[in-house]
């Protein structure tokens, strides 16, 4: 078994049942990790911002950064290794803000929110997630069996 | 009493590198002696490996290979070589296994090299120019985690459980627990190393800034500068997210989610391009 590490603004997805993708330190940030049982294909995607509208020059270079341009290259990823959308498990992490959340340093809600939308629009449900709260994960997606876990910064784990 | 331990360490804490405040000193000339500067830097071995290693980093963007300390002092330029002999020296002081308080020692160093990045980021947004002591204070900010991390090992699980149940912020915790917090002891090293009122402060109340002086930049520049570096997940430590947010902090500088939201795009290019900056640990 060998761990695929997702840095941030990153994207992998494989279909090695060997393989498990990771990604670590989520704070604000997000993980959207989806897998096709019957193909056994797995991706994860690690984005920082919303909204790609913020620097277009960047977005091409690194889909990864933002919601709206990782995500759809997350999906397109997986259907060309043979996934299929109607099969496709859908679990999110991440989204975390600072204690007193002030409304300010609102990225963590608004990433949420635009991964709302984004699914909403192409009619995507999320199975499970463990999003908002005040601590940072690590979520780690087994392309053998798509069981994914999630490890908070406190040490507890949480399969999604 | 733990704190009672802790304090007397910091009179065992070794001296900061004189390099790092003569080097200083030096190119606040602009005039400066080439071989003068190259003399001081090769004075101090460590720091001389570190400047070599770190020398050729996309970030700093020499436009030609550097391969000696006289190269260096040459091609760096004045700025980037302030900043460069800082980081070289500064990093000895993370270079120990670091034990509950910081996952690995490389994690909080990574952290630290992190905020010390987006300070500038900051600073040329917000002051239009680098800033070069608040580059070593970003640098510095959480060196009490250091010594937190070797003497309050046993202490470290009950600080994280009252974290976990969400009724502390981490710092409230460490002053419950240990009686004195990380920041408040990074205040009290820098004090030791006799370091301007400015950088004390820094460290001081790098998570409260508003106990800090209205106009103290630097403070707040690095407050500012570690918030973001928390949430975009370059924690560091355990406490990760546990710290209570000061709002003041955005209208001070007149600072949208916007400008967050590029400070953060841009800073994680800037660590791309600074691996070598990370890796001397």
């Amino acid at each position: 078994m060998s761990d695929i590490v997702i840095g941030i603004a990153d994207l992998k997805f494989s279909n090695n049942r060997n393989d498990v993708l990771v990604t670590y330190a989520l704070g604000s940030c997000i993980a959207v990790a989806i897998y096709d049982p019957a193909a056994k294909v797995g991706g994860l995607l690690h984005y920082m911002l919303p909204d790609s509208s913020l620097d277009a020059v960047k977005a091409r270079a690194t889909p990864g950064m933002f919601a709206d341009t990782g995500i759809p290259l997350l999906f397109k990823s997986c259907y060309n290794m043979g996934a299929d959308k109607r099969r496709i498990i859908v679990k999110v992490a991440g989204g975390a803000s600072i204690l007193d959340n002030t409304n300010y340093f609102r990225i963590g809600e608004k990433n949420i929110m635009a991964l709302r939308q984004i699914f909403w629009r192409n009619k995507v449900f999320i199975d499970n997630e463990d999003t908002g709260e005040n601590y940072n994960r690590t979520l780690r997606l087994d392309v053998a069996d798509g069981k994914v876990v999630v490890k908070s910064s406190s040490g507890t784990k949480r399969e999604l | 009493m733990i704190i009672g331990k802790i304090l007397q360490l910091i009179e065992h804490i070794p001296a900061f590198p004189t390099v790092i405040l003569k080097a200083g000193e030096m190119l606040k000339d602009d005039d400066y002696s080439v071989n003068a500067l190259t003399d001081l830097i090769k004075f101090d071995q460590a720091i001389a490996a570190n400047v070599l290693k770190m020398s050729n980093s996309a970030y700093l963007s020499p436009r030609h290979r550097i391969r000696t300390i006289r190269d260096a002092v040459i091609y760096l330029g004045q700025e980037n070589l302030v900043k460069v002999v800082q980081m070289a020296g500064v990093s000895r002081f993370f270079a120990k296994t670091g034990r509950g308080y910081v996952s690995t020692a490389h994690e909080l160093w990574e952290h630290s090299v992190a905020v010390a990045l987006m300070s500038q980021i900051l600073a040329r947004k917000i002051l239009k120019r680098d800033d070069e002591t608040l580059y070593l204070a970003a640098l510095l900010h959480d060196v009490g985690k250091m010594v937190m991390g070797e003497f309050v090992y046993d202490s470290f699980g009950i600080i994280m459980n009252m974290v976990a149940r969400q009724s502390h912020s981490f710092l409230e915790a460490e002053e419950a627990v240990i009686g004195i917090n990380h920041a408040a002891l990074g205040g009290k090293i820098a004090e030791r190393w006799n370091y301007p009122e400015e950088i004390k402060n820094a460290l001081t109340y790098h998570h409260r800034p508003d106990l800090a002086r209205d106009d103290d930049m630097i403070t707040w520049l690095v407050y500012l500068a570690d918030q973001i570096c928390l949430l975009a997940g370059f924690t560091g430590g355990m406490d990760g997210l546990a710290h209570r947010g000061v709002s003041d902090v955005m209208k001070k500088f007149d600072f949208y989610e916007k400008d967050l939201e590029l400070g953060m795009m841009q800073l994680v290019e800037d660590l791309q391009h600074a691996r070598e900056l990370v890796l001397i640990i």
